[in-house]
């Protein structure tokens, strides 16, 4: 059972859309607070580099190796932002110039590759690979053993962001601010609120997120170094926030559509079933420019659309 | 610190500031290099000697600068409106279809036949599958942005698909190892775009020229008609252009038209300068379309400054390829160029903005209210 | 209305010596000021004179170039918003800054600093909401969010935000725009009522006879200056005008028309059409206005005004009804055939409608011109008829600008109304709708603007003018409408009209 075509869509669409998640996840958050992130896949690829360079090099015990990956991914990917983040908001540029910026900079024939070159990452494979962390027993359960018990540490982390992340924007009072900056940061800095420190913060955070996601690549699914590994998967994480609604909850389940049409045409072509992949590949593209025009009309975006500030800098003193 | 929003700003400044930006991008770059082991001054010899004095660099770089100006110009004339097309690299895609698919429909014919062919299937794929944004823009309001940059996946496998995953039309299915090794049909001869050679190795491609016409038609039409002038104001007022009677939706349809055809004629210039076939892996890993929204703003959204700046990315991109090897270090390219762009976009707020250190200062005269 | 204690104590907000400059204009120059606790001081002035700057320096959104503040004695350095209310400054402004996908309690305890819980107790937060609306007399949903709210609700809001911050300074910036005289009234009540609680009420606004209702004592500015501060109970209208505007004036000129009136050239029956949020704005409105007249329509801001003018001017589609001009009806919808048939329009937002704030002067002459064979051969323009034209426009409206190259949003308010007005008429228009046409405009600039629209009066053109200020339309109109939830509730004439049966009916009152 756990063989059937169903489960095995189901959990590479997991495995594919884990690295999604996380960037979504860190996408949103930014462009929460007003800033347009373009960059994604230069930080996803950057993070992906640095993470696989400190499971390539260091021998310790596993967990501890891996977690000093993820970390190092996290605070490359939160360098590279940190560039968009001052370009933008203390300098008041294009954001959509800076991020495609970012991502010529960082990207496969960028500094991605420069790091990858001069720290000979393709010379060997990971000493440390995240694998399944519940016992085989667990995973041997039908259906809910390869979804749910058999995946990464990765996986189950990236669960509890997406609770994290809801709770932090529905329920808390930070989260109250950060929708205040990105829907009307006039009035959130009149109340006190300091929209620049929240704009900095989250953007940040969403590259720390992006270069986690990238590290999902080199440390989980192709534990081998690659120019180039996440292949467009920033770019996905970008149409998978508008497709989400700037919703968490529905960045998961996106995401795992998302891992899923990824995934598909490889399955059943294992199958013997030759479907062209581009089809199913084309489709999130096509159904995110559907319900981007759903969106736009009027009634829905009161209750549903991008955050009211998106892609503009806010300047206090200007007249 | 204080910023200030600049009622006026000096011509000088205005070229200063992007040229001022590379110099600053020069010398950062050089600096991250020595951070990393190399040495900056050998790389840089190195890179201007394959990107201009090298036998045959100064014709490579031409060809690569070729398509940057083409999606350069495709972003300007967008860009600078408010329109944000970021959709040229599917576009070029589109257009580089159309051209091979006529170009192969249209064998036996004459060249001039041919190649006016190329450029006007190139011209109209490009231009339709710029409208697809442009009439959700237009009609449904919805943000042009991401439509675009999602059609560009939409092309991309499209491209794919048709060599890669079907014996179609474009796919090349007589020559040895066809069925292993998917690769386009190649063209007709007639379908090879001219070259004109200057002094003994310089050999400039048919498209670069086209290009220079273009831009010069782009100038008069921004400057000194009257769509240039319902662009402007629609670009920087949309209600204002309302409130006029402009028929905005029809100048966002225009524009976007014009953006995409300038993108698809670069697609039809990558077949008939330089590929002669369809070919899906080359198009795609250049990204000359998001290298040209690059080269645009770099070049202030100029049509004449777009080729030249076309010519300094494309010769960085030349080199970098050129020198690829063991000891040249792989990357510094894409670093350089994204070096130069944050410069750029820092050097912007000087332009656009005034900045003062401290709390008083003095203010330049008030124009007489 | 003196308070014998404020004399005494310490004052509430000190200014000493305050300049603050921006990009080509000096917003305020030295100011002294001191305002008493426990008094409502009205800072009195026209648009432009720095009553806003001079407030947002108290609030802490801008930092004073020059100068000091003291709030309660102290001296204080104010670096953002934060710091005023951490000080007990609050501030009503014009244009709320309140955010509108959230409900009324969101906002009310948005950035509040005293409850930085981790996650706060949405209920508790709704019930002291609703008491603190119930002690102040504020009726208002702590649950609505702010987009399902009137403008005359959301006000409350903005004053609830600073009451629950127990602001012990309270600054209101020209509050009664969008309200009707009755709630006037009745907020004024609140005010005192909080002044008698030992608050200290900043009321700004350019309007005297409420000046005059509320306050204790009176500072006048005019150009950024501090020109007089006066015991309300010892000032007189005419002397408080003509210390806002430097010269003797004499309050509500009114002039006799004298030319005949033609034909109906404007004319709307029963025009419906919908607002920006899809709720209908205009319920069946109709009205004529005939060449040579000026029919004035009043009303409180939110009524239906701006659809109206949007509506009648094509920039608005109709769901019923028509509009014609000379007999010829227009395209619903269509700005252009609007135009074509010589119907002008002078927005009530000049700088975000009127012109292409970025294009220079000459660009925006042409505005809609462009297309005239004279300025256009064929698809290209011609630039020098264009820089000729927009030169003979700066001339004859006495444009104060470097030249025809100065961009439109480097132009003073006064100025770009000269030049939308200059263009509008030289189309040869043969109505006018004319919206707000001098807000923001000082004392100067407001003339002249009065003379150009009675000089388009007497050369035939039928003007519709839609005007909150009140004062305004009883100076110019020949016949008011009063415009009350998207209908024309009454007419009267402008001659003689009176003042409370109009404030009646521009609160829904039934007329006489």
């Amino acid at each position: 059972m756990n063989n059937s075509l169903l489960v095995l869509i189901a959990s590479s669409a997991i495995v594919y859309g884990t690295p999604l998640l996380y960037a979504a996840l860190g996408e949103l958050l930014a462009e929460r607070s007003g800033v347009l992130n373009l960059g994604v896949e230069g930080m996803m690829l950057v993070g992906a580099a640095m993470g696989f360079f400190v499971v390539q090099r260091l021998a310790g015990p596993g967990p501890l190796a891996l977690g000093a990956a993820i970390v190092v991914a996290a605070l490359a990917g939160a360098a590279i932002a940190s560039i968009h983040a001052f370009l933008v908001i203390t300098l008041r540029a294009s954001q959509i110039v800076s991020g495609l910026a970012i991502t010529i900079f960082a990207g496969a024939a960028g500094l991605s590759s420069y790091l990858a070159n001069d720290l000979n990452l393709a010379e060997s494979p990971a000493r440390h690979v995240f694998g399944p962390i519940l016992p085989q027993s667990l995973q041997d359960l039908p259906v809910v053993g390869p979804l749910i018990f058999a995946q990464t540490a990765l996986v189950y982390a990236s669960w509890v962001l997406t609770a994290a992340v809801a709770f932090y924007l529905a329920r808390t009072r930070p989260g109250l601010e950060l929708r205040a900056v990105g829907e009307a940061p006039g009035a959130a800095d009149a109340v006190g609120i300091n929209v620049t420190a929240y704009r900095y913060a989250h953007t940040l955070v969403g590259g720390a997120l992006a270069g986690v996601g990238g590290a999902c690549f080199s440390l989980s699914i192709t534990p081998q170094w690659l120019d180039g590994l996440t292949g467009g998967a920033g770019w996905i994480a970008i149409a998978l926030v508008i497709f989400a609604f700037w919703r968490p909850d529905l960045c998961l389940v996106g995401a795992y559509v998302f891992g899923a049409f990824s995934a598909l045409p490889f399955i059943l072509q294992a199958r013997g079933v030759t479907v062209a992949p581009e089809l199913f590949q084309a489709l999130p593209y096509l159904m995110t420019v559907v319900v981007l025009v759903a969106v736009s009309t009027g009634a829905v975006k009161r209750h549903l659309g991008a955050p009211a500030s998106l892609g503009q800098p806010y300047v206090r003193e200007e007249r | 610190m204080r910023i200030e929003r600049r009622s006026s700003t000096p011509r000088w400044l205005q070229v200063a500031v992007p040229v001022g930006s590379v110099a600053v991008a020069f010398v950062v770059s050089a600096v991250v290099l020595l951070a990393t082991g190399h040495n900056p001054l050998h790389a840089y010899r190195r890179l201007f000697e394959a990107a201009f004095t090298d036998p045959g660099a100064l014709s490579s770089t031409l060809t690569a600068a070729t398509p940057l100006c083409f999606t350069g110009l495709a972003a300007a004339v967008a860009f600078r409106v408010g329109l944000f097309n970021i959709g040229a690299e599917g576009q070029l895609y589109m257009g580089a279809i159309a051209a091979a698919g006529v170009a192969l429909a249209l064998a036996g014919q004459g060249v001039v036949l041919q190649i006016g062919a190329m450029i006007v299937a190139g011209a109209v794929a490009g231009a339709a599958w710029a409208l697809i944004p442009g009439f959700l823009r237009a009609f449904a309001n919805t943000n042009e942005i991401i439509t675009s940059l999602m059609l560009n996946y939409v092309a991309a496998l499209f491209l794919n698909y048709l060599i890669f995953d079907t014996l179609s039309y474009w796919r090349d299915t007589s020559s040895p190892g066809a069925e292993q090794f998917p690769q386009g049909k190649p063209l007709p001869d007639a379908a090879s775009w001219p070259t004109f050679g200057l002094g003994t190795s310089l050999v400039i491609p048919f498209g670069l020229l086209v290009a220079v016409v273009l831009a010069c038609v782009i100038s008069v039409l921004y400057g000194r008609t009257r769509f240039g002038f319902e662009a402007a104001v629609i670009g920087d007022s949309p209600r204002a252009a309302r409130y006029a009677g402009m028929r905005t939706r029809r100048n966002i349809l225009l524009v976007m038209g014009l953006s995409g055809l300038l993108a698809g004629i670069g697609g039809a210039s990558q077949d008939g300068d330089f590929r002669h076939l369809l070919d899906p892996r080359g198009l795609a890993q250049p990204g000359y379309g998001y290298t040209g929204i690059v080269v645009a703003a770099l070049a202030r959204y100029n049509p004449f400054a777009v080729l030249l700046v076309a010519i300094l990315i494309g010769g960085l991109s030349n080199a970098g390829y050129a020198l690829q090897g063991a000891d040249f270090p792989s990357g510094l390219v894409g670093v350089m160029q994204g070096i130069i762009l944050f410069c750029a976009l820092g050097g912007e707020l000087l332009v656009r903005y005034r900045v003062r250190l401290g709390r008083s200062g003095a203010v330049e005269a008030a124009p007489a209210a | 209305m003196n308070d014998p204690r404020s004399v005494t104590a310490v004052p509430a907000v000190t200014l000493r010596g305050v300049t603050k400059r921006f990009p080509g204009v000096v917003a305020n120059a030295d100011v002294d000021l001191e305002i008493h606790a426990g008094e409502v001081h009205a800072l009195l002035g026209e648009n432009g004179a720095g009553k806003s700057t001079l407030s947002n320096i108290v609030t802490g959104l801008y930092r004073p170039d020059e100068g000091s503040l003291e709030l309660h004695g102290e001296p204080v350095d104010l670096r953002s918003p934060r710091d005023a209310l951490q000080r007990g400054v609050g501030m009503v402004h014009q244009h709320f800054r309140l955010v509108e996908p959230f409900t009324v309690a969101e906002n009310i305890a948005l950035g509040d600093q005293r409850d930085r819980r981790l996650v706060p107790d949405r209920a508790a937060l709704e019930r002291k909401v609703a008491a603190l609306a119930d002690q102040f007399g504020l009726s208002v949903d702590p649950r609505a969010r702010i987009w399902q709210l009137s403008v005359g609700e959301q006000q409350r809001v903005e004053i609830l935000k600073a009451l629950y911050r127990d602001a012990r300074i309270l600054i209101l910036d020209e509050p009664t725009a969008v309200l009707t005289p009755q709630e006037a009234r009745a907020l004024f009540e609140t005010l005192r009522a909080m002044a008698a609680d030992g608050r200290t009420i900043v009321f700004i606004s350019h309007k005297l006879h409420e000046v005059l209702a509320v306050s204790d004592r009176i500072t006048v500015l005019r150009g950024g200056r501090v020109v007089a501060t006066v015991a309300t109970a010892s000032a007189t209208p005419e002397g408080l005008a003509s210390l806002m505007v430097g010269r003797e004036v004499e309050t509500g000129r009114r002039q006799e028309r004298t030319n005949p009136l033609t034909n109906v050239v404007l004319k709307a029956y029963n025009l419906c059409a919908e607002g920006d949020r899809g709720l209908p704005a205009l319920n069946g409105v109709s009205l004529e206005v005939r060449g040579g007249e000026i029919v004035g329509v009043a009303g409180v801001a939110g009524n239906g005004q701006r659809e109206l003018a949007e509506a009648l001017t094509g920039m608005r589609g109709l769901t019923a009804g028509q509009v014609s001009v000379s007999g010829v009806q227009l395209r619903a919808g269509d700005p252009r055939d609007a135009i074509a048939r010589g119907l002008a329009h002078v927005p009530e937002d000049r700088l975000g409608t009127g012109v292409a704030p970025s294009l220079s002067i000459a660009s925006n002459t042409v505005l809609k011109a462009y297309r005239d064979p004279e300025i256009s051969a064929g698809p290209f323009l011609r630039r020098n008829r264009i820089m000729r034209r927009a030169s003979e426009l700066i001339a004859r409206y006495s444009v104060s600008a470097p030249g025809p190259e100065t961009r439109a949003r480097d132009l003073s308010g006064g100025n770009l109304q000269k030049v939308v007005i200059g263009r509008e008429f030289a189309g040869a228009p043969s109505a006018l709708v004319v919206a707000s046409p001098t807000r923001g405009l000082d004392v100067g600039a407001i003339e002249n603007v009065h003379e150009l629209l009675r000089a388009a009066a007497a050369r035939g053109v039928a003007v519709l003018m839609i005007s909150e200020d009140l004062d305004e339309i009883l100076a110019l109109a020949d016949r008011v409408l009063v415009m009350y939830e998207g209908t024309i509730v009454g007419e009267r004439d402008g001659e003689g009209a009176d003042v409370d049966e109009l404030g009646m009916l521009m609160a829904g009152g039934a007329p006489r």
